[in-house]
């Protein structure tokens, strides 16, 4: 259980890793947009190389955010699928009953599921990289605008942390109430679908329970210590941008211009 | 049946930042009969490898057998080895689901396809063991009980399939000292039936000095004694050196010595402790 990798963060000391969590989101939402705007597959092959270069700057291991792929390959697969015979445009490949496969289709199915992977790879290489912590900070120094129209965006922040925190707590949980169980013969792989569904009962009832008793555990921990979200709360750990964090705009900038204009052809490479 | 472990090797998360050596090249055997206690500071591995007896961790290096059935390897029967290997955790109270007791109790002995006639016999007798009483609390739901009812109903629902080997992960952890002795004793009462080895991990020296009749000590992954209680308590020094306390009465035993009142014999119990000192101060008269 504790191997679930997806979005977990690794530690290392790259400089990746040190840059402001706030950059880091600005420039992985930048990413995204390009990813979801670009048509061409040689842009396509430029986002790639892009990736896989941070990916080694960072320092985490290329198969593990390869691996973060697996987690959605069957939303990919299905989506692509989808998008493979709703395009109806183009030449016609070959055609059988009531489906066609047009040219068309095929290069929105394979747009669609590039977008997804690299919108996959990017956003886990960021919560690789940075810790929840870090992350939430960013996020509510991001969402300072909204403070001014009263949106209480501490509370957010502190929501959004305490969940992150609690996962691996949850998942510690599961691992010990699974053992406990199977340790009563309970098995939780035999079976088909609906026999698993109802072997998880055992697991997830103990679960509920337990996460309502720590939350109720929290809550109290938190009043004791008179925790409130006062408008002007200090931290202890104050980011600041570095010069690292300019090169970093600098580069990412510079290779969205390069995407974009491989996108439109600009040097008239194909 | 005896437990017999060789050359056992595991490590957590390999591979990855996370690495962590839990257990290195830990080798002994436990005879059937034993009171086996594992004790160890927080951290050596004791819970890591107590949850190999059941093969709920799968053997990476080395090799453990339970009788005739071999844990390394890969057609090992689960079933028959969970029903003959019984595993009670930390705060086992936190395992309850069903929603009757009676239901939470028969989900072990179910699981292992025993019949459905005598399950409720199984189930009846076990919660009369641990001392609650059947007809009041069968049909309540297990999370309306009180604390201690909650620990009794676990246990029940543990040692209601009958296994041969018990292994106890703490079992008085967070209890009184009324409640700690209660559980004790029910340990002592099931040795008595059908339980025939019993395995414990304890940070309780009391409990280890007065309940098992071998001990052994983990320190830093590693295994360090093989011994009786008796033999590694009356060398407190040693022990001191992996951060544990000895039982309170070779303490007290050892202050006495200090103070010119030699027992000449490492007590174990209120019991010996006593007759030793009265021995002892009779002499002196
Ligand atoms: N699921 C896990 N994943 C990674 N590391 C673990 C896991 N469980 C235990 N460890 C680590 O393995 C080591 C041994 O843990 P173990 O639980 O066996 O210790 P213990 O002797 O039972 O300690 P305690 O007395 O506190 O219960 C510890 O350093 C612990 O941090
Ligand atoms: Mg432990």
């Amino acid at each position: 259980m504790r191997e679930v990798s997806f979005g977990q963060y690794y530690p290392s000391n790259s400089a990746v890793h040190k840059m402001d969590a706030r950059v880091k989101l600005l420039l992985t939402i930048a990413f995204i947009v390009m990813v979801f705007l670009v048509k061409s597959l040689y842009a396509y092959i430029a986002i790639g190389v892009f990736i896989l270069l941070t990916t080694l700057v960072s320092r985490v291991p290329v198969l593990k955010v390869l691996k973060s792929i697996k987690a959605i390959i069957f939303i990919v697969v299905i989506m692509s699928i989808i998008n493979l015979f709703a395009n109806a445009e183009g030449k016609v490949l070959c055609s059988w009953w009531i489906f066609t496969i047009t040219d068309g289709g095929i290069i929105t199915a394979v747009n669609l599921a590039l977008r997804l992977i690299f919108l996959v790879m990017g956003t886990s290489l960021l919560t690789y990289t940075t810790t929840p912590m870090e992350l939430t900070d960013g996020m509510e120094s991001l969402m300072y605008p909204l403070k001014l129209i009263k949106v209480p965006t501490h509370d957010i922040a502190i929501i959004m942390s305490i969940a992150l925190r609690f996962i691996p707590i949850l998942m510690e949980e599961v691992d010990k109430i699974m053992m406990a169980q199977k340790a009563r013969g309970a098995c939780f792989d035999r079976g088909g679908l609906l026999q698993r569904a109802k072997a998880l009962l055992p697991v997830l009832i103990p679960l509920f329970v337990s996460a309502f008793r720590r939350a109720d555990e929290l809550a109290l921990a938190l009043d004791a210590r008179c925790y409130n979200a006062t408008p002007n709360r200090t931290k202890y750990k104050k980011a600041t941008l570095a010069i690292r964090d300019l090169i970093a705009t600098l580069i990412t900038g510079i290779f969205i211009v390069l995407v974009v204009a491989i996108n439109n052809n600009f040097w008239g490479l194909y | 049946m005896q437990i017999k472990v060789e050359g056992l090797k595991y490590t957590y998360s390999p591979k990855t930042p996370f690495e962590k050596v839990a257990l290195d090249d830990i080798s002994f055997t436990i005879n059937e009969g034993d009171t086996i206690g594992i004790i160890g500071s927080t951290g050596s591995g004791k819970s890591t490898l107590c949850q190999h007896f059941n093969a709920l961790i799968r053997i990476s290096h080395g090799k453990i057998f339970v009788g005739d059935m071999e844990l390394h390897s890969k057609k090992l029967d689960l079933g028959v080895l969970r029903k003959t290997v019984g595993m009670l955790f930390q705060y086992p109270e936190y395992q309850l689901f069903a929603d009757t007791v009676k239901d939470d109790v028969e989900f072990g002995p179910l699981n292992f396809g025993m019949p459905k006639e005598e399950v409720g016999e199984l189930a009846k007798y076990a919660l009369e063991l641990t001392g609650l009483d059947f007809d009041a609390v069968k049909d309540k739901s297990p999370f309306e009980l009180s604390g201690g009812q909650k620990r009794r109903a676990a246990i029940a629902g543990v040692i209601a399939s009958r296994p041969e080997i018990l292994v106890l992960d703490e079992p008085t952890a967070g209890l009184d000292p009324q409640g700690k002795k209660e559980i004790l004793d029910l340990v002592k009462k099931l040795k008595e039936s059908y339980v025939k080895t019993v395995i414990m991990i304890s940070h309780n020296m009391d409990e280890i000095a007065e309940y098992c009749n071998r001990v052994i000590v983990l320190n830093d992954s590693k295994l360090i004694y093989d011994t009786t209680p008796r033999e590694l308590f009356s060398n407190p020094e040693k022990l001191k050196e992996t951060g544990l306390e000895v039982p309170h009465v070779v303490a007290i035993s050892s202050m006495l010595k200090e103070g010119g009142i030699d027992l000449g014999e490492t007590p174990l119990t209120k019991e010996e402790f006593i007759s030793l000192l009265t021995r002892r101060l009779k002499c002196e008269k």
